[in-house]
């Protein structure tokens, strides 16, 4: 059933219910009244002549003409009487006139006890008796005795007509102030139904009502709903994205790769004899494959989040020494001396283990990869957890003072990383940088004595 | 007794690579490819359990579970995923160590002699390192059957190094080991005590070895 129907429906229910339980009660006033007004007319009949009439002739009276009558007149108030009918009795409840009832024991009961006026008040109001008592108390007509006949007065028209016309007003009146509250429902409607098709449209409703609120709840969830809409395709750009990057990145070592083999294959095929060392950059390429590999995933990874994802206590030590096992088997086979350094006592931090291996493995692969046969890195852990350094030191080619802070620029969004440096050299070093900031690591470039880089974290960088 | 190392290992490819490294390196390996097989297995008997954590049948993190409930053998991850949650989890079930994809077979086989070391409670009355025995009780070092006569400072930098024999010790730490750190000149004394240490070793001096941009190691020899 659509809202303007229900609420008039409603409302023309509620006005009925509410005038019928007028009417009844009026009703019940009004008999209440009738009973008072019966017993003073029959007082009032009976000694303005009636006594005179029933007394002489007592089993006769009252002719059916006068009763008539009588009820047109007027009672002493004024009232309208309503249909009744009068039998005489006398003091010991006996009717000389044989149409008389047996007068009801339950009035004479009232009247045994003093009364003067005795009423029975059945369920059903058309069975009101009254029976009064005459001033007189002797004689075939010292008691009167009243019936009530015909319908109830609350059954009337004139009770339910304006029932009847009250709830009709009401239920126009209804209609009609629904129809504001209807179409501003219907526009609501309509814009929540628009969110399917397109979900920029804002959801619009005027007004401080309910109806407004529950636009604006709308209009809120929608505005949320976009935002995580909008989240989710940045997220996807970027994962397409990142692949696209990946695939580029990896293409080419791949290729370098692919070419080295190939290059051995036709070598050995023209009867070439080579030497093991032939194969080195190969097995450099591949090495470099792997952990170009965990740098886009780191660098994906950092791009995600701000801080770290995970923290947990990180054992320097073991870290160190695992990355440089890490790289030993390209650096000796590159025949670069990659040696390591740490303190007897583990020193200790809170951050990503992941990130940090990433990093420092970062650190040794460019020192590996940049330096030349005969060349040198060592890896060096000193102090304990409070007061710690680590230095990478090579004697490689280092880096010029003035690309330092360059390539430390935490920031490898974009292809910029990738293009200055093709190797990938960039961007190891701005995950190292990176990763540095967010565990609050110093990060420093230096010269090594006599030539090459050395690359010192410590903690104590204040943000 | 060959050193038996359990290998559960569901890729065909990787696992006989590991399998052959082993072998070369004198290990009697024990391959597992199915994560359902391995569960059944007793870890005591190994030495070293490689347990791959992507496996089909029993998660490998069930598995590590499992042995670690029975068994203090030492268990080396090997781990394709990249992911930190992952490690911290197997180390906290009580994995010794990680490899992470790609790997060099060089690089498995020296986390592998790692977790064998593990227990490596060196006397502290002595320690031999190839033909030098350093006696802390009787504080004299002893070089190809003969007693070396030693200065103080040269005794304490030959035992610090002693006592960390094969990894490489700074110049720092055997500057406070041995002589007095707050004295500026103490570090390039070091290198005359060394020079000094290396002549009183005789054809035993190639056993202190200089570390490039580290200082010192005391190694089993060449």
């Amino acid at each position: 059933m659509k809202l303007r129907a229900r609420l008039a429906l409603t409302l023309g229910i509620a006005a009925v219910s509410l005038l019928v339980i007028m009417g009844w009660a009026q009703s019940r006033w009004h008999s209440r009244m009738r009973v008072d007004a019966l017993a003073e007319a029959a007082v009032h009949r009976m000694e303005s002549g009636g006594r005179e009439r029933c007394e002489a002739n007592p089993e006769g009276w009252p002719t059916p003409r006068r009763d008539a009558e009588s009820r047109r007149r007027a009672g002493p108030r004024n009232h309208r009487l309503p249909p009744h009918r009068l039998f005489a009795y006398d003091s010991s409840f006996q009717s000389r006139n044989p149409a008389s009832p047996v007068f009801p024991t339950e009035l004479a009961q009232q009247l045994g006890t003093g009364n003067d006026v005795a009423v029975s008040r059945s369920d059903d109001p058309r069975r009101a008796q009254v029976a009064v008592r005459m001033p007189w108390q002797e004689g075939p007509c010292a008691i009167v005795l009243m019936r009530a006949k015909g319908p109830p007065p609350w059954f009337s028209a004139a009770v339910l007509m304006p029932a009847l016309l009250v709830a009709l007003v009401v239920i126009m009146v209804a209609l009609f102030a629904a129809g504001p509250l209807v179409r501003r429902v219907r526009q609501l409607t309509e814009s929540v139904r628009r969110l399917g098709s397109d979900a920029e449209a804002p959801i619009e409703i005027d007004g401080n009502d309910e109806i407004a609120e529950l636009g604006a709840a709308f209009e809120q969830s929608r505005r949320t709903i976009e935002a995580q809409l909008a989240s989710l395709r940045d997220r996807e750009a970027a994962l397409r994205n990142y692949i696209a990057n990946t695939t580029h990145d990896v293409m080419l070592p791949l290729s370098v790769l692919q070419g080295h083999l190939v290059s051995l294959q036709q070598r050995m095929e023209a009867g070439e004899t080579l030497d093991a060392n032939a194969i080195v950059p190969s097995i450099e390429e591949s090495q470099y494959l792997g952990s170009l590999l965990h740098n886009l995933n780191a660098a994906a990874r950092l791009e995600a989040t701000e801080g770290l994802a995970h923290r947990n206590t990180v054992n320097l030590n073991t870290l160190v020494e695992r990355v440089v096992e890490r790289h030993r088997p390209v650096a000796s086979r590159k025949q670069v001396a990659l040696e390591m350094a740490v303190p007897e006592r583990a020193v200790e931090l809170e951050g990503d283990l992941t990130l940090l291996e990433q990093a420092l493995g970062n650190l040794v692969q460019n020192a590996v990869r940049y330096n030349k046969a005969g060349g040198h890195i060592a890896v060096v852990l000193r102090g304990d957890s409070r007061s710690w350094s680590l230095d990478v030191i090579d004697d490689g080619p280092g880096i010029p003072e003035e690309d330092r802070d360059r390539v430390l620029k935490p920031s490898f969004r974009g292809t910029e990383a990738r293009t200055r440096h093709p190797h990938g050299m960039g961007l190891g070093l701005h995950i190292v940088s990176d990763v540095a900031r967010r565990h609050r690591l110093a990060l420093a470039l230096g010269e090594t004595e006599g030539g090459g880089l050395t690359v010192t974290l410590r903690p104590g960088l204040d943000t | 007794m060959p050193t038996r190392i359990l290998l559960v290992e569901d890729d065909a490819a990787l696992g006989q690579q590991v399998v052959e490294t082993l072998s070369r390196a004198g290990f009697e390996p024990h391959w597992v490819r199915d994560g359902d097989d391995a569960r059944s297995l007793q870890p005591d008997e190994y030495s070293v359990v490689v347990l791959d954590l992507m496996l089909p049948g029993t998660y490998g993190m069930d598995l590590l579970k499992r042995y670690r409930a029975k068994s203090e053998v030492p268990v080396l991850i090997l781990s394709a995923r990249d992911d930190t949650a992952d490690k911290i989890r197997a180390l906290g079930l009580g994995a010794d160590d990680y490899v992470t994809k790609p790997f060099f077979p060089e690089e498995l086989l020296a986390r592998i002699q790692a977790c064998l070391r593990r227990p490596n409670l060196s006397s502290t009355e002595r320690i031999v390192v190839g033909a030098i025995t350093v006696d802390f009780e009787h504080r004299e070092v002893i070089a190809s059957g003969g007693t070396l006569s030693l200065t103080p400072v040269e005794l304490e930098i030959l035992s610090t190094l002693a006592r960390r024999k094969g990894a490489a010790v700074t110049r720092d730490a055997l500057v406070e080991a041995a002589l007095d750190p707050a004295q500026e000149s103490s570090r390039r004394t070091l290198d005359v005590h060394i020079s000094r240490l290396r002549s009183k070793l005789g054809e035993n001096a190639a056993q202190l070895e200089t570390v490039w941009g580290i200082g010192y190691r005391l190694s089993e020899g060449p």
